[in-house]
C-alpha cells in the first residue's frame, strides 16, 4: 500500500471543502460526496478512503468522547464542553458511553489526548509503579 | 478520632479528582520490531514511548500524522490496533558504581541474574558532548599493557583511539587486555594509598556479537578479577536491531557519570561496524532514504555524535575523562569502505591489525605503518620515550628493508645490522592474549634493546630471553621496577642500576 501524495493532497482539499468556519459540516460533507460520486476522480476508491480518514481524525479532534462509571448529569456534560471548548479553543462536542470497568470517575478522549480521573486508571497506575 | 477519618476522607477525594493527562496513539503495523503509530501527536524526537505489557520504543520519524517508533526487547506480543503512549520523558538509564560488575541491556537492566542493580541516579542516553571550553588536551597516559602499542602508539586519557582490522585478527583481545591491564593497575594504585592516583573505571558494549563471545568475554574477566571496574553493557546479536543501536548510547552515559563526578572511564565499543548496520536495518524499515552501502545519510552523524562524548575535561568541569576504543571490522582490510573512513575520521588515531601478520604468527598483530596515534604522544610517560623512541621508525624501515632482501643475498653491513636489529624487536613485541604488563616491565624489556644486550642472542630465542628478564626483574629487581614506576623517567642513577641488573642476568641465560 504506497500512498501517493497526491491523492493525498486531493483528499485534504476535500476536506478543507468539507469544514464551514473551521467546524466539520456533514452537509458540506454530503455535498462533497455527491460531487465525487458524479465526477470519479482518478482512483476514487484511495481518494475516499483517505478522505475517510482525514474526517474521522477531524471528528476525533472536535469530540470529546466522555466514558463513565455511574450517572453524568447533563450539568457535568455542558461543564465538561465548556471546559475542553475553552481548552482546544474550538467547539467540542461530547459523546457519552456508561463504561463500568472504570468503577468510578471519568475517561475523555479527544483526538489523541486522553484525561484520565477514573478510579480503574489510578489502579493501574500504581501497578504500574509497584511492579 | 474523626479528624484522621476525615483526613482519610480528603484524601480519597484528592484520589478521585486526580487527573492524568496523556498523548496515546494506536499501533497502524508493526513489523521487524518497527511501530508505524497513528496519532501521539505530542510526540518528541527521541522520546520513549509505552505500550502495552510494558515495553518501550523510541520516537525516531515523527511524520505528518504518524510516528515511527523502534521498540526495545521483545515486541511480538504487539499488535495492529494496541495503544501507544507518550511518557514525556527521554530515554535513561541507571548510572554510578553500583553497576560496576554486573552484565545489563541497552536499557541498564541486569541480565546476570544478580538480583536488581543498585542505583539512585540515571542519566538520559542521548546528551550533547561537552563544548570545546570545558576540555582539556590529552595529558595522562592510559597504559594498555601490550608493549608495542604502548611504546609505539600511546593512548592516552581522554582519547578515542580506533581498532581495525579484519574479523579474527585480535581486535576484541587488545581491548580486552587494556581493561585488564586498568584493572591491574587499580589494584596497585589503590592498595598503595596513594592520594593522587585515578583509578580507571571500564565500560564494554557489546554490539551484535554471538553470545557465546560475551560469555567467554565476561569469563576472562572474571577470571582476571577485572569485572568489579568493568561495566559490560549487552547487546547481542538475538537482541533488536534497536538495542544494538542504543546500547553505546547508554554506555556512554554510564561512562559520563564517572566523567562527571571528576573520574576516569575506559569504553569500548565491540564494534561499530554492527551498529552501523542495525542502524541500517532499522533505517530501511523506517523508510528513510538510503545512500551509499544502503546507510542511511546520517551514519556519519550517528558515530560522530557517540565518540565527541568521549573527552578530557579541564579542572573547572571536574578533570575527569571518557577514553574510547570502538573497534571496526573490515572486510580484507581495505581502509576505505565507508563505515571505516568515516570513523577514522572522528577518532583521534587508528590501531590497525594485519591478517597477515597475525598469521605468520605476530601476535598481536599490530601494522607498524598504519597505525597511529594523533594525541597520545603528549600523554606518554618520560621512560618509555627514552627506551623507545626510534623503535617506531626502526621497525617500520625494518618492514621495507625485509621486502627488499628477499631478493638480493649480498648485503651491506649496516643493512644486515638494521634487519638483525628489526627481527629482534618483532619478536620482542610478541605478547600474549590477556597478559598485560606493566609499564615499568615494559621499560626494563625495552631498556635492553635500546642498549643493545640482544643483539647477540639468536632472534628465535628472543621471547625466551625477554621472558626470562621479565621473571629476573620481578624476582630480584621489585625495588627497581617499583622506582621506574614512581620516577617514570629514566635518570643516571636509574641507567646504572639498569645496567647493573642486565650484567647480573646476562650470563644466566644461554
Ligand atoms: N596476542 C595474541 N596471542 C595469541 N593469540 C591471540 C592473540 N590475540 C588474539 N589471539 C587469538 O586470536 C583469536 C581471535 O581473537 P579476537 O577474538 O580478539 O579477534 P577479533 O578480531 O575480535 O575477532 P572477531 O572479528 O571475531 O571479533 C582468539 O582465539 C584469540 O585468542
Ligand atoms: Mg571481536
Amino acid at each position: 500500500m504506497t500512498r501517493d501524495k497526491q491523492i493525498i493532497n486531493y483528499a485534504k482539499g476535500l476536506l478543507k471543502i468539507s469544514l464551514e468556519d473551521g467546524e466539520f459540516s456533514e452537509e458540506r460533507a454530503s455535498a462533497v460526496l455527491q460531487y465525487l460520486e458524479k465526477n470519479p476522480p482518478r482512483k476514487y476508491a484511495s481518494v475516499l478512503k483517505e478522505y475517510l480518514k482525514l474526517v474521522q481524525r477531524e471528528v476525533a479532534n472536535s469530540t470529546a468522547a466522555v466514558e463513565h462509571a455511574g450517572e453524568l448529569s447533563s450539568s457535568a456534560i455542558e461543564a465538561i464542553k465548556a471546559k475542553f471548548s475553552a481548552h482546544y479553543g474550538r467547539k467540542i462536542s461530547v459523546t457519552t458511553r456508561q463504561n463500568d470497568s472504570l468503577i468510578a470517575g471519568l475517561r475523555v478522549r479527544v483526538g489523541c489526548d486522553v484525561y484520565d480521573s477514573s478510579v480503574a486508571g489510578s489502579l493501574h497506575e500504581l501497578e504500574a509503579t509497584l511492579s | 478520632m474523626s479528624s484522621v477519618i476525615e483526613q482519610i476522607e480528603q484524601q480519597i477525594a484528592n484520589l478521585q479528582t486526580k487527573t492524568v493527562q496523556s498523548n496515546t496513539g494506536k499501533i497502524v503495523t508493526i513489523a521487524d520490531g518497527v511501530a508505524k503509530i497513528d496519532g501521539l501527536s505530542e510526540a518528541m524526537y527521541n522520546e520513549m514511548i509505552e505500550f502495552p505489557g510494558g515495553s518501550i520504543g523510541i520516537a525516531l520519524n515523527l511524520e505528518e500524522d504518524s510516528v515511527g517508533v523502534v521498540i526495545l526487547g521483545e515486541s511480538t506480543h504487539l499488535k495492529a490496533g494496541d495503544e501507544a503512549k507518550c511518557t514525556g520523558q527521554l530515554l535513561s538509564v541507571p548510572v554510578g558504581k553500583g553497576l560496576l560488575g554486573r552484565v545489563v541491556n541497552a536499557l541498564g537492566q541486569p541480565v546476570d541474574g544478580k538480583g536488581p542493580v543498585e542505583s539512585t541516579e540515571s542519566y538520559p542516553v542521548e546528551k550533547i558532548a561537552p563544548g570545546i571550553i570545558e576540555r582539556k588536551s590529552v595529558d595522562q597516559p592510559l597504559a594498555t599493557g601490550i608493549m608495542a602499542i604502548d611504546s609505539m602508539i600511546p593512548i592516552g586519557r581522554g582519547q578515542r583511539e580506533l581498532i581495525i582490522g579484519d574479523r579474527g585478527t585480535g581486535k576484541t583481545t587488545i581491548a580486552i587486555d587494556t581493561i585488564i591491564n586498568q584493572a591491574k593497575i587499580n589494584d596497585v594504585g589503590l592498595a598503595s594509598g596513594d592520594e593522587n592516583f585515578r583509578p580507571v573505571y571500564s565500560v564494554y558494549v557489546v554490539i551484535g556479537q554471538k553470545n557465546s563471545n560475551v560469555a567467554r568475554t565476561l569469563g576472562v574477566l572474571e577470571a582476571a578479577d577485572a569485572l568489579k571496574y568493568t561495566i559490560l553493557v549487552s547487546a547481542p546479536a538475538a537482541d533488536a536491531a534497536a538495542d544494538q543501536y542504543l546500547a553505546p548510547y547508554s554506555g556512554v552515559a554510564m561512562a559520563e557519570w564517572f566523567m562527571s563526578n571528576g573520574m576516569d572511564a575506559l569504553i569500548v565499543y565491540d564494534d561499530l561496524s554492527k551498529h552501523a548496520a542495525a542502524y541500517r536495518q532499522m533505517s530501511l524499515i523506517l523508510k528513510r532514504p538510503s545512500g551509499r552501502e544502503a546507510y542511511p545519510g546520517d551514519v556519519f552523524y550517528l558515530h560522530s555524535r557517540l565518540l565527541e562524548r568521549s573527552a578530557r575535561v579541564n579542572e573547572d568541569n571536574g578533570n575527569g575523562s571518557i577514553t574510547a576504543l570502538p573497534i571496526i571490522e573490515t572486510l580484507a582490510g581495505d581502509l576505505s569502505a565507508y563505515i571505516p573512513t568515516n570513523v577514522i575520521s572522528i577518532t583521534d588515531g587508528q590501531i590497525f591489525l594485519e591478517t597477515d601478520l597475525f598469521n605468520q604468527g605476530i601476535r598481536p598483530a599490530v601494522s607498524v605503518g598504519l597505525s597511529v596515534s594523533r594525541v597520545g604522544s603528549a600523554a606518554q610517560i618520560k621512560a618509555t620515550k627514552q627506551v623507545a623512541g626510534k623503535i617506531k621508525l626502526e621497525l617500520a624501515q625494518f618492514r621495507e628493508l625485509a621486502a627488499f632482501a628477499q631478493f638480493g643475498s649480498d648485503l651491506d653491513a649496516k643493512t644486515k645490522a638494521q634487519l638483525d636489529r628489526g627481527a629482534r624487536i618483532v619478536e620482542l613485541f610478541k605478547q600474549p592474549a590477556f597478559n598485560p604488563l606493566p609499564i615499568e616491565e615494559q621499560v626494563a624489556v625495552l631498556w635492553g634493546i635500546q642498549n643493545n644486550y640482544y643483539d647477540d642472542i639468536d632472534a628465535s630465542k628472543i621471547v625466551a630471553a625477554a621472558n626470562s628478564i621479565r621473571e629476573f626483574f620481578t624476582t630480584r629487581k621489585e625495588a627497581l621496577l617499583t622506582s621506574i614506576r614512581t620516577k617514570a623517567k629514566i635518570d643516571d642513577e636509574l641507567q646504572a642500576e639498569l645496567k647493573k641488573a642486565y650484567d647480573e642476568w646476562k650470563p644466566s641465560f644461554v
